[in-house]
């Protein structure tokens, strides 16, 4: 093993700077957006003293044995089951969803420490030396590991967070080496199951788009036969759990699908969002006078809609800022992923960068109003200690790998 | 890790792409957003937070002649509550304190629950002193409670003034569509009188606060500091002819009476005191006008709403016998030397009875003197119908006088022409005997009559009878005047004099209203009776003082009294002893007068 005593060598600034900047930005973006706001005048503080824990966390991540994160992935992983179950028998709500672990005092969402252990176990499992992406078998147990805690999450309910699992599921599955049949196979069914919540019309017209995909991909009979019962099963059964919703959950799911449904909630929020930040301009209107953000237009805009302070306060060349740093940290995980030895390893890298990723766009999309409104936060900039150490301990893996990567050559 | 290809493409491309794809269609819409749209998106956000709250202006106060204040602005009181902060279970010590029924301050809570609740509601407006104090003592245990000083007019002077003045009220739908770039609805408005009249010098100019309100409406901290907000500009003063002392003394003199009084500056037209009575409490409208008070109001058998000094039409009795005699006068019919024959009345068809016995033979002087009904009669028919109803015209009657103060009627004066259509050609010419003394389809206002004794007062000439002296600039403390029409009757000065001299006579002759003479003046004046024939007879008095240099001239009515000599003229005595007497080391404490330069030439007042 050849020592290299640069800096660089051991340690990705690329990483850690850019994540460094995105906290002082979302310090700065909480402090604004609630300096007028004596009830939550405390969060800047709190959120400070998370970044310095997070911080903690991603240079202890970054320090310990690589090989460790192969054995601590499956308890980490059962351990977040348990959470996830735990959180709804004793968990506390928080607008609307039961997503809240109190233990003497301090607040955690299991749902964010899940997904390290998810990313653990999708990745283990489908780097194990007898794995096959072509089998059926090997598909359908990583789609289990990956789609248990999306049901726990859901039952919360928690949409955003439940759709980010899905995106890492799949992606997963797609740099393990899925086949297009395969992806095919495991995406038909919840295309499927999506369009049946929109009415018969969609269910039927999504059936037809996947009998016309399978007549190109030229299966055996058996096969292409079997997938289309899938799918209708799928469909049907969606509607019976649809059914057996109650009328409360069965609306929460329908505003989900179409929130100009409720202009008044989810809908005033989208618009006083893209006002806040179409009327930043060019250069913004300047820390602390945004008026949307610091008159309150925008409710608890330190959590999920902190983007509008950025966009609001500091404009399109802060917005785009944020953007680059964001864009920077994803790439440079892709560029490790990719030159990973390590199967696992690379796994746990694109793990990380779905993370990030989904949550990115998911987020500045609806507030910038090409997504509906799902309440997902920003990584390292939204308010939120559990997102925040989670996402920096993630990081903290990246530059991990990044670390030893040489010993894996 | 070797990761198979889709096709010949790499699975890190993809994502590469997808990645880039995602960020180039991110920067894409913020581009689009705040830098193309960026002024649709602004505009948006500053509706949102940003609110206008109009200032309203102090209304002009009026002075009176002297620079006395007799309409000013005092401060109201008014109970206001932010729902949002209060707690109702103080409904009922709130409605004690402010003398309210139980259950007043819930109601209007509920009425104006669609507002937001952050921002304060009125619920009482004109609260006494006493509960401001005990509200500014309990503040600290009142969330939510707050009372705001909204100004109201007083009228320090102790002047009535009710048909002169004008009070404020709330504008009306009606009022608000057509003039809707100054008014909001809410606002007071000028509402007759004066108040109406000079609306657009007294009201101002409104100014604008901004504020900024969050996503509640509550109001959250000044604009920018206030650095864009708009400064209301204070409505001009106006400085009125009015006298307060001869206004105070009328209003005295017709308490409990029915009646009008006008007084006019003779050289000048302008008005010195104006009342009609009975009159109404104007306090009643700065606060809360209580229903009670509108519905006597209006009610009342008196009509204390009804202007009597511009408005009600009478026959004027004998006060109309120098309208022959200026007529015969100026026309030559007559001089100084011709006499005719009283026998204590007069046949034409039928006898005309002359009051006060058999005069004798007399000339024009002496028939004013003791008003005498037989040279009247005689005098009309040598003038001639028509002649006689040009020359009361020429006098200001049967067209309205043009006062400032908005409300007027012109009265009627019968010619040939009327009575043809009502008797054909052959209308009994005997109808003109009763012309001549003032009875039968004459019917003149209290201010014709005022404008007619300015101007037999002034040889002929006088100016429109105004009130509004003209407006303070407050800038330069100036007095910018108004301009009013003279009024020029074309007649003879000399037959003035005539008349006057017959007119002094009646108070300091043998006349019919001696017991008014004063030592220190010489009044001249002329009564008159006019039959009612609805109850007692109305008494007139119209003259002027002092008879050397006329100062102030007078038309006086008091229905259903009866003699002019008995009930009208006493108060003429009252006012001039008022203003002639007042004591002048009085005036000279008055602030105004230093300070207004005379012959200015202001900006025309319109209307």
């Amino acid at each position: 093993m050849r020592i290299d005593y640069k800096l660089q060598d051991k340690f990705d600034l690329w990483l850690i700077i850019p994540a460094a900047m995105l906290i002082c930005i979302g310090l700065a973006a909480i402090y604004s957006s609630t300096i007028n706001h004596p009830a939550v005048h405390s969060n800047f503080q709190r959120q400070l003293t998370w970044g310095i824990v997070s911080l903690i966390v991603f240079f202890i991540t970054y320090s310990l044995p690589t090989n460790s994160f192969r054995y601590i992935g499956i308890s980490t992983y059962i351990f977040s089951i348990l959470l996830l179950m735990a959180v709804l028998v004793i968990g506390r709500k928080v607008s609307g969803a039961k997503s809240w672990l109190y233990f003497s005092g301090i607040g955690f969402q299991p749902s964010e420490f899940a997904k390290i252990g998810t990313i653990f176990a999708v990745a283990a499992f489908l780097s194990r030396s007898n794995s096959n992406i072509d089998s059926i078998k090997d598909i359908a147990i990583a789609l289990i590991i990956g789609l248990l805690p999306v049901g726990l999450i859901l039952l919360e309910p928690d949409m955003g967070t439940a759709l980010t699992f899905l995106g890492l599921i799949l992606i997963l599955l797609f740099w393990k080496g899925i086949s297009l049949f395969g992806l095919f196979v495991v995406l038909s069914p919840g295309f499927v199951a999506l369009s049946s919540l929109f009415g018969i019309y969609y269910f039927i017209v999504a059936l037809v788009i996947v009998l016309i995909v399978l007549l190109f991909f030229r299966k055996d009979l058996l096969t292409s036969g079997s997938i289309l019962a899938l799918n209708l099963g799928a469909g049907f059964l969606t509607d019976i759990a649809f059914r057996a919703l109650s009328p409360h959950q069965q609306t929460r799911i329908q505003s989900f699908i179409d929130p100009g449904a409720d202009p008044l909630g989810a809908g005033y929020n989208a618009i006083q969002a893209k006002v806040a930040i179409g009327s930043g301009g060019l250069f913004g209107k300047g820390f602390l006078s945004g008026n949307q953000t610091q008159l309150q237009f925008i409710p608890e805009q330190w959590t999920d809609f902190i983007f509008c302070v950025i966009g609001e306060e500091f404009g399109f060349i802060g917005s785009v800022l944020v953007l680059g740093l964001f864009m920077t940290v994803i790439l440079r995980i892709l560029k490790i992923a990719t030159s990973a030895k390590d199967e696992f390893l690379s796994l746990v890298l694109i793990g990380i960068l779905v993370i990030y990723f989904v949550h990115l766009i998911i987020n500045i999309g609806m507030v910038v109003g090409i997504m509906p409104i799902i309440g997902i936060p920003l990584p390292f900039v939204s308010y939120g200690g559990s997102s925040l150490v989670v996402n920096m301990f993630l990081l903290g893996i990246a530059a991990n790998i990044y670390r030893t990567r040489k010993n894996y050559t | 890790m070797k990761i198979p290809n889709i096709g010949s493409i790499q699975r890190s491309t993809v994502i590469y792409f997808v990645i880039l794809a995602s960020f180039f269609m991110l920067v894409t819409r913020l581009f689009l957003m705040q830098i193309v749209q960026q002024e649709a998106y602004d505009e948006k956000s500053a509706d949102n937070s940003i609110k206008g709250i109009e200032q309203i202006p102090l209304r002009g106060v009026f002075l009176d002649r002297n620079g006395e204040v007799l309409v000013s602005n005092v401060p109201a009181y008014t109970l206001r509550v932010v729902p949002a902060d209060y707690d109702t279970s103080l409904n009922s010590i709130l409605e004690t304190v402010i003398d309210v029924d139980p259950g007043f301050i819930s109601k209007v809570l509920r009425n104006n629950r669609i507002y937001s609740k952050y921002i304060p509601l009125r619920i009482k407006r004109g609260i006494d002193f006493k509960a401001v104090a005990w509200l500014e003592e309990n503040s600290e245990y009142l969330p939510g409670v707050s009372y705001m000083v909204e100004m109201q007019r007083g009228y320090p002077a102790g002047i009535i003034g009710s048909h002169l003045f004008g009070y404020t009220k709330e504008v009306s739908p009606d009022q608000l569509k057509r003039e809707k770039d100054y008014y909001a609805p809410g606002d007071y408005v000028g509402h007759n009188g004066i108040e109406k009249q000079y609306e657009k010098f007294v009201r101002g100019i409104k100014g604008l606060n901004y504020i900024l309100v969050d996503s509640k409406r509550k109001e959250i901290a000044k604009y920018k500091d206030g650095l864009e907000d708009l400064t209301s500009t204070k409505g001009h003063d106006l400085l009125l002819s009015i006298d307060t002392d001869v206004q105070r003394v009328a209003e005295q003199e017709l308490k409990g009476k029915s009646g009008a009084v006008v007084a006019i500056e003779p050289k000048t037209g302008e008005i010195l005191a104006l009342v009609s009575a009975p009159d109404y409490d104007l306090n009643q409208f700065s606060y809360v006008t209580s229903r009670e008070f509108l519905q006597d109001l209006y009610t009342n058998p008196l009509r204390p709403s009804f202007n009597r000094a511009t408005m009600s039409v009478k026959p004027s009795g004998s006060t109309f016998k120098l309208i022959s005699a200026i007529a015969a006068l100026d026309l030559g019919v007559i001089t100084t030397s011709t006499t005719i024959y009283c026998g204590g009345g007069f046949t034409f068809g039928r006898f005309f009875k002359c009051h006060g016995g058999p005069h004798g033979s007399l000339n024009v002087i002496h028939a004013i003197e003791k008003s005498c009904n037989t040279f009247f009669y005689n005098l009309i028919y040598k003038i001639g119908l028509d002649r006689w109803a040009e020359y009361a015209k020429k006098l200001g009657f049967s067209t309205m006088t043009g006062v400032d103060i908005g409300e007027e009627v012109p009265g009627f004066i019968p010619n040939s022409k009327y009575y043809e259509k009502i008797y054909g050609p052959n209308w009994p010419r005997s109808i003109m005997a009763s012309l001549a003394i003032g009875q039968g389809e004459v019917s003149v206002t209290p201010i014709q009559l005022a404008q007619y004794v300015a101007l037999i007062a002034n040889n002929g000439n006088s100016f429109v009878p105004h009130v509004v002296k003209g407006y303070i600039d407050d800038r330069t403390n100036n007095l910018m005047s108004s301009k009013f029409k003279e009024v020029k009757t074309g007649i003879d000065p000399k037959v003035f004099g005539i008349v006057k001299e017959g007119m002094f006579l009646v108070v300091n002759g043998a006349g019919t209203a001696t017991r008014i003479r004063m030592k220190e003046i010489n009044i001249a004046g002329k009564t008159g009776t006019a039959q009612n024939p609805h109850g007692k007879d109305h008494a007139f008095f119209i003259g002027f003082a002092p008879y050397e240099d006329p100062k102030i001239a007078f038309a006086i009515v008091v229905e259903n009294a009866g003699f002019g000599s008995t009930w009208a003229a006493p108060i003429a005595q009252k006012m001039i002893q008022a203003y002639l007497l007042k004591d002048k080391t009085k005036k000279m404490e008055q602030r105004f007068i230093p300070e207004i330069k005379p012959n200015i030439i202001g900006a025309k007042l319109e209307n």
